[in-house]
Order: structure tokens, then sequence, then C-alpha cells
């Protein structure tokens, strides 16, 4: 840089050498927050722990964060899948159709004909069975060139329609039995000092191990990189000479296949399948992406991000409740924090 | 019209080598509009040239062609004696061509690094995005690139996300980003427009570096002065036809001015009459932010005033600060003696200011919308009948009259917009605005994209206007319509009013001299 043109304006992280005179605190975080916005995520999460420590001690013991890690896996999965479509700048809610639609007829599947399908069979083929799925929501984006929001809502009503008029309306109480132990295989089993037995389940692995491979595929492959730049600017993406119908096709089928795989452990962990289950969650669901730091217009977020805004949605949805709030509270919470968030987003955008 | 013979830019005897690039009668139409007609280019590695024109000559369509970002009608693009039907994006960078766009092209969400790297990597893999990233590479590549164009190069600077950086600054990475692989030509699309004197120096010094690596550089501008600094060889569109090609010192600026404009098949004038007596609209110092600054200007009813400029030579932002879209930061406006405030649209409508803007597709018109819809748009208040309905009625009868008055044709009122040509929708957006019975009217490019029956109309209704005693101003790149429709014409230059001629008596190429500045001194 001999000719000094002009100093990078990068938004100093703080400690590092800068010549620049020292920015009042609030800059210095704010700046911090333009960063890492989960940061501000993870700063509710902290509040409202404490806040619900503070009303009932009760909340501090290992049998709540194995409550609360055990609720984070189905929504998780799903927020890990629609993260990645919201990086690429689309949005997806047919995903919990897609999950009740591979839940149902898979276990319909191994009940009635392949009772001795092994364990691993059965997660591959509700992978890809909802990989599948997702792939119609790709090819009718990509194709139709329609709004993604569109696509899924239509595609939502298509599954779930056609889940319950041909495959069945009735509950499936009698699990194959390797669905059924798996649901109760333990991962960690934990005698609390007063006698109480809690077990954090095995299933609950899936979760960081999908968070690894999503957080992999996003920054490690050049797949990753086409979709944070298909969201940042699809036209640029375009001319540069990035695969849109990859892009469109690897998200959806992507997310397809994590709504399957988080279909088939809600059964395992609730020891039945109802096909009227699951759908209702998208909103839940976008609202721990969208809290968890990804903008709604694409090309932004990260996993650990996703991760918090889960937590945090699964936090106020199950142990609002230990501090004597009533439980049709908890949508007036999330609503505020999504407009808090929303607003600080906003306002960092503007500056 | 002057038709320089066409002398293609063979390398010396000593060429036995296919050239790295032939395009040979390319065309390309959109719509009704044919932007490139039988162009033939040929490319020598090494060798710099500098793609001349007016816009909308051409330009642009022929360098997306070249980059794979459009297929060409017919013709065909022979790269190193390959020849092809058309590109596609990675089979031209794979070939070795870069193009830094006239908006840059970068991905705003992303690093420097990622931006300036990744292409590479992408041509690797031949498009597939099933492949890791290789981080040490990327950051390699980048490095190497941004110390190239004397951008900092540290870590901190890789991973700043491109839209933090100031346009100057982005310039550049999108420069970084071209010569970042091993090119053989590079494509800069107006690359010095945001530039100040020591970056386009320093751009000079990049040029002079490829060329030794025998890349060939060609430059799209209107910075004639940057052209004959750089030198190499000038090749002039004029309406989406080559007209000259060979070096540039061989022509002079009026000459290259000439060529670029060509003369208009009928010079004669249309304005006729003159403007009354008094001033309409006043602007003292008038200033936006840093689109221009120090404007003042007078306007009578019943004249018409012409302002020409380059592209970002704060022209449309004057227009638009008048039409109330863009507030002004400085300075005032007044109309009849009384100063205004126009900050937003309604403002102007309500001060009588009309504005007809260039882009009529995306600013001005509702196409599958009915012509009726179309032109009563403005004054949906005064049609209103019984129960605060639309008077059907009314509203047709004004409509036809209008369609009357503007010679627009078409059978029927009812039919949507995008059934008419482009004049004639041009016309529909003039009548929406004369409901409003203007004391001032705005027309921006009024003639692009028109054919030239319809320019004749546009220019005779322009005409009828000023002498019912409306103010017009042209805003407009073409300067034989300034020349034969305006009393004076203006020329901004840097944000600034750089000359004013009277109309009846200017030539073309002193209008082209004023816009291009003759000595560029930067302000900065």
């Amino acid at each position: 840089m001999s000719n000094g043109i002009v100093a990078a304006p990068h938004t100093a992280p703080t400690g590092a050498p800068n010549t620049a005179p020292p920015k009042p605190w609030h800059a210095r975080l704010r700046a911090k927050l333009d960063r890492r916005p989960e940061l501000f995520t993870l700063f509710l999460l902290v509040c409202v722990c404490g806040i619900v420590g503070f009303i009932n001690p009760n909340f501090f013991q290992v049998a709540t964060l194995f409550d609360i890690a055990r609720s984070s896996v189905v929504i998780g999965l799903f927020a890990l899948g629609v993260f990645v479509i919201l990086a690429a700048g689309g949005i997806d809610v047919s995903f919990t159709a897609i999950a009740a639609l591979t839940m149902y007829s898979l276990t319909q599947f191994v009940a009635t004909r392949f009772p001795s399908a092994p364990l691993a069979m059965i997660f591959a083929m509700a992978a890809i069975g909802g990989g599948l799925l997702g792939l119609v929501n790709g090819f009718l984006v990509h194709q139709l060139k329609a709004p993604s929001l569109i696509v899924t809502i239509g595609t939502q009503y298509l599954f779930r329609g056609f889940l319950l008029t041909f495959i069945g309306t009735i509950w499936i109480l009698n699990l194959p039995e390797q669905m059924d132990n798996f649901g109760k295989l333990a991962l960690i089993n934990y005698t609390s000092a007063r006698g109480a037995k809690v077990m954090l389940p095995m299933f609950f692995l899936a979760l960081p191990a999908a968070a690894l491979l999503t957080w992999f595929i996003l920054n490690r492959t050049l797949m990753g990189r086409a979709i944070f730049a298909t969201g940042g600017s699809l036209a640029v993406a375009e001319r540069l000479g990035y695969n849109l119908r990859a892009v469109h096709f690897f998200i959806f089928s992507y997310t397809g296949a994590l709504a399957g795989v988080a279909g088939l452990i809600h059964v395992c962990a609730n020891r039945l399948a109802n096909p009227f289950d699951i759908v209702g969650m998208e909103i839940d669901v976008i609202a721990a992406v969208v809290l968890g730091g990804a903008r709604i217009t694409g090309g932004t977020g990260t996993v650990t991000g996703t991760l918090l805004g889960v937590l945090l949605v699964v936090v106020i949805n199950s142990v609002l409740i230990m501090a004597g709030v009533p439980s049709t509270w908890q949508r007036v919470v999330v609503g505020s924090f999504i407009l808090v968030a929303g607003a600080f987003f906003v306002v960092r955008r503007r500056r | 019209m002057t038709m320089q013979s066409h002398r293609t830019a063979g390398a010396p005897a000593s060429s036995e080598a296919p050239p790295f690039l032939e395009a040979r009668g390319i065309h390309k139409r959109f719509g009704g509009v044919h932007a490139l007609r039988g162009i033939d280019v040929v490319i020598e590695r090494g060798r710099i040239y500098h793609l001349l024109g007016e816009n909308g000559c051409g330009k642009s369509t022929l360098i997306k062609i070249i980059s794979g970002a459009q297929p060409p009608d017919e013709g065909s693009i022979t790269l190193e004696g390959k020849a092809h039907a058309a590109l596609t994006p990675i089979e031209s960078l794979a070939a070795g061509i870069e193009t830094v766009y006239q908006d840059l092209s970068l991905i705003p969400n992303m690093t420097v690094a990622e931006n300036v790297a990744i292409s590479e990597q992408l041509v690797l893999g031949n498009g597939r995005l099933g492949r890791r990233l290789d981080r040490v590479l990327l950051r390699e590549t980048a490095r190497q690139a941004l110390n190239a164009v004397d951008l900092p190069h540290n870590d901190d600077f890789l991973d700043t996300i491109v839209s933090e950086l100031p346009l100057a600054m982005r310039q550049l990475v999108a420069i970084a980003r071209a010569i970042a692989t091993k090119a053989k030509l590079v494509i800069m699309d107006e690359p010095t427009t945001s530039l100040t004197r020591r970056e386009v120096d320093n751009l000079v010094r990049v040029v002079g570096d490829l060329q030794r690596d025998r890349v060939a550089v060609l430059f799209v501008t209107h910075k004639l002065d940057e052209c004959y600094r750089i030198g190499g060889e000038a090749i002039v569109f004029r309406d989406g036809q080559c007209v000259a090609q060979g070096p540039i010192r061989g022509y002079n600026k009026t000459q290259l001015g000439h060529l670029m404009t060509g003369k208009s098949i009928d010079g004669s004038r249309y304005r006729r009459g003159s403007p009354q007596a008094g001033t309409l609209l006043e602007l003292k110092a008038l200033g936006c932010s840093d689109h221009f600054k120090d404007v003042s200007l007078k306007v009578a009813s019943g004249e018409v005033l012409g302002i020409t400029g380059l592209m970002d030579s704060g022209r449309n932002e004057l227009g638009l600060a008048l039409a109330g879209v863009l507030a002004a930061t400085g300075g005032t406006i007044e109309m009849a003696g009384k100063r205004v405030v126009l900050s937003q649209p309604t403002d102007a409508i309500a001060h009588g200011i009309g504005y007809v803007p260039e882009d009529r597709l995306a600013e001005g018109l509702f196409l599958d919308k009915p012509i009726l819809v179309n032109m009563v748009a403005l004054v949906l208040d005064q049609l209103r009948g019984r129960f605060g309905l639309l008077d059907r009625d009314k509203s047709r009868k004004l409509a036809e009259g209008l369609v009357q008055e503007l010679q627009i044709a078409t059978p029927d009122v009812d039919l949507p917009v995008q059934s008419l040509s482009g004049g004639n929708q041009q016309r529909v957006l003039i009548g929406r605005w004369l409901t409003i019975k203007p004391k001032l009217l705005l027309l921006h490019g009024p003639t692009v994209g028109v054919d030239v029956g319809s320019k004749d109309t546009i220019y005779k209704v322009i005409q009828a206007l000023a002498e019912k005693g409306v103010a017009l101003i042209v805003i407009s790149d073409d300067l034989p319509e300034l020349l034969q429709n305006c009393d004076r014409i203006v020329v901004m230059r840097n944000g600034r009013l750089a000359a004013e001629f009277t109309a009846e008596s200017a030539q073309e190429e002193d209008l082209y001299d004023a816009m291009l500045g003759s000595a560029q001194e930067t302000t900065a």
C-alpha cells in the first residue's frame, strides 16, 4: 500500500492496534454487534435465563438443561434448513409438511412392510425421502422463477393434502421396535441429588451433527459461498457464473432431508406417529432463525446465531412457565423479541 | 454519415497465430430495439482498445455478449481460433476474459477476499459447486491482486465485507478481481467514474503492467483524456454499428466527438417561438449532497432549456431534485418569485412541476393497465363522481382528448399501454402530466429508444407546449435533439454548471468538449 490509498474503514476489532482515536464504548459495541448480530441473541438468551432463574432458582439444574436440549432437536434441525434457504435469499414454509409426510409414510412402511429394517436404513430413507420432496420445491422455484414463499405455500398444502388423503389419518401408536427403542436410548443418565432420574436422549446428537455439517457446507465449500452469493445478489451471482440451478436444487433438498430426519426423530421421541402433527411449527422456526440474526432478505446469518435463536425460542416456550408466566404469554414474549430484534437489525442497516 | 473504412486491428505481419478474440457479424435485438447491427471486432493480445460511443450505442451490449452474460442473436465469437455461437459466463472466464462492470458486480455481503478470488476456484472446478473451498489459495490470490492495484492486503482488509467499503475502493476491488486470475482480456466498463486523480494514475500503471504481460485491455469510457493518456486503439460505435477503428492518437477530440454523435438526418430546428418575458423558475446555488452544487439557473415560461452532461455529471440528480424525488441540501428554488420546498414528488406536482422519467418502463407506466388508467393517474381527485367513485365518462373524455392532441396511434383508450410502440408509450406518459396543467415540465431522455418518426411527433409536442407557455427542461444525451429543440443548453460537469450555449448558434462539438472538459484536473 505504497501510495497509502485510504486506510481500510473496517469496523475495528477490539484490541487491534489502530491509529484512529478510541471510540466511545457504545460505538465499539455497535461495531461489534454489526459484525456479530448473534451476540444480541445471546444477550436476550442470558437475560431470559437470568430472570427466570432469579424468580425460580429451580431453573438452574441439570433436568432443565436436558429438557431444553431435548426440545431443541426437532426445531433446531428445521431451523438449520430454513437458515440455509434464507442465506440464499429464499424462504421455505413447506418443510413441516415434508417432515410430516416423510415421518408418517415411513413409519407406516416400516411397521407394515419392512419391520426388520435397520435403524440406519430408516434414517437414510427419511433423509432421501425428505430430500426428494425438497427437490420438488427447488425445481419449481428454479423453473418457474417464482418467489419461493408462494411455491412452498403451495407445496405445503400439496404435501399435507397428499398425506391425509392417500397415506392415512390415524395415529400409529405401535411403533416399530427399533424406532421405539431409539427414542428411549440414553446418551447421558443423570440422577439428581434428590434422586430424580433424568436422561439426555441419544437422538440429541443429531442436532450438533447437523449443525457441524451445515457449518462445513456453508463455510468450507464452494456451494456454501455460492449460497451466500445468491442471497447477496442473484443477478450478480448469475453474471459471475454461479450455477443457480445447482444452488436452488441443493438448498431445498438439503432442507427437505433435514426435515425428513427431524420428522423421524419427532416420531421416535414421542413414540407415536400423528399425521396431524408438526405442521404449524413453521412460524416458530422462522422466528428462531430471524432471532438468530439472519436477515429475511438473505445473504447473512451464521449457524451459531441460528442455534442461539433456536435456544431462545425453546427456552421461552418451555421454561417461562417456571417463572410463573402463563403459557399464553409465551407468544407475547416471542413476538416482542422478534420486533425488538427486527428493529435492532433495521437500525443497524440504516446507519 | 461519415463511414471510415473498417481497418481491423491486425497486428503487424508477424501474426500467424489467430487473434485472441474475433467477433463477426454480431446482431442483438431487445424487443423492437436493434442494439447491435452487425458488429465486427478483433482483439489481439497485449493491445489496448477504447470502445467509444454515446450512451445507448450498443457498447454495453457487446460487452455482455463477450463476457457471456447474454447470447447474440446472430454472429459468432472466435476465441483463439475456436468458434462459439454464444459464450456462458464460465466459458468466458475460463478463456481468460475478465470484466469490470459499470455496476461493479460485487457481491455486497461477501468479503473482499471472496469477491476478488473466488472466481478462480469456480473456473478450476469448471463451475461445479460440490468442491472444497481452498481458503489458502483464496487469500493468496486475493493478496496478490490487491497488491497489484495498491489496495491494502492485510487480513483485516481481506475479511472486510464489501458493502462497508467506500465506492472508490469497491471500484478498485472490482479491478483487482479482474486481474486476480491469469486474464488474457480485461474489459473495463467506465472504470474511473468514481476514482480520484491519484487512483486513476494508479490504474494507468496497472494497465501498463497488464500490457507487458500480453493481456489485452478493452476500455469503455467517455473520458477521452484518459484514453489519450493510455493510448491504443479506438473503436467507435454509433447506433449499434462500428463507424471507425484506428489508433486513438490518430483522431483529435473533435473528430471523435463527431464520429460518436454522427450527423443528424435533418438538422433543421423545431424551435420557432421564443420564451416569454420574466422568470418562472429560479435556482439559486442549489446543491444536493455530493451529486451537484452551486447550480444557479433561470427558466422563463414558454422557454425550452436543455441540460446535458455525462452520466455522473449530476444532471440526472438535478432533474430528480426538481421533481421532488431527491431533496436538495443547499440553495433555494423559486417558482414565480416565491420560494418553494420540493421534498417529495407531491410537492412538485402541487407547484405545477411534472417529471417524465427516462426509464418509462420502470418509473412511469403501468404497462399492463389501459391507456386511460395510465393517463388519469395523477388527477383521480378531480375525476371523482358520485359516491367518490371514478367518473368513467369524464375520465374517458379526458383521455381521448389527450390521445388526439398527442396523436397517439391507438384505436381504443382501453387497450393496455404495452400494446403501443415506444414513442406512443412516451406520449402517454407526457399526456399524463398534461392533465395537471403543468407550468414546468421536465423531460428526461424524451426520445430514448424511440424511432425517428415518433421523435418528430414528440418534438412537435414539446414545441406546442412551449407555445402554450409551459416551461420545459429537457435532460438528454442526444445533442442534436437539444440543438433542434431548445432556446438555451447548459452543460453540467462534475456536479456543476460548466457552460451555457445559445442553441441556435451552438455546435455539437462544442457541447461535447464542454461535457468532457478540456483538462480533467480533478476537483477533489
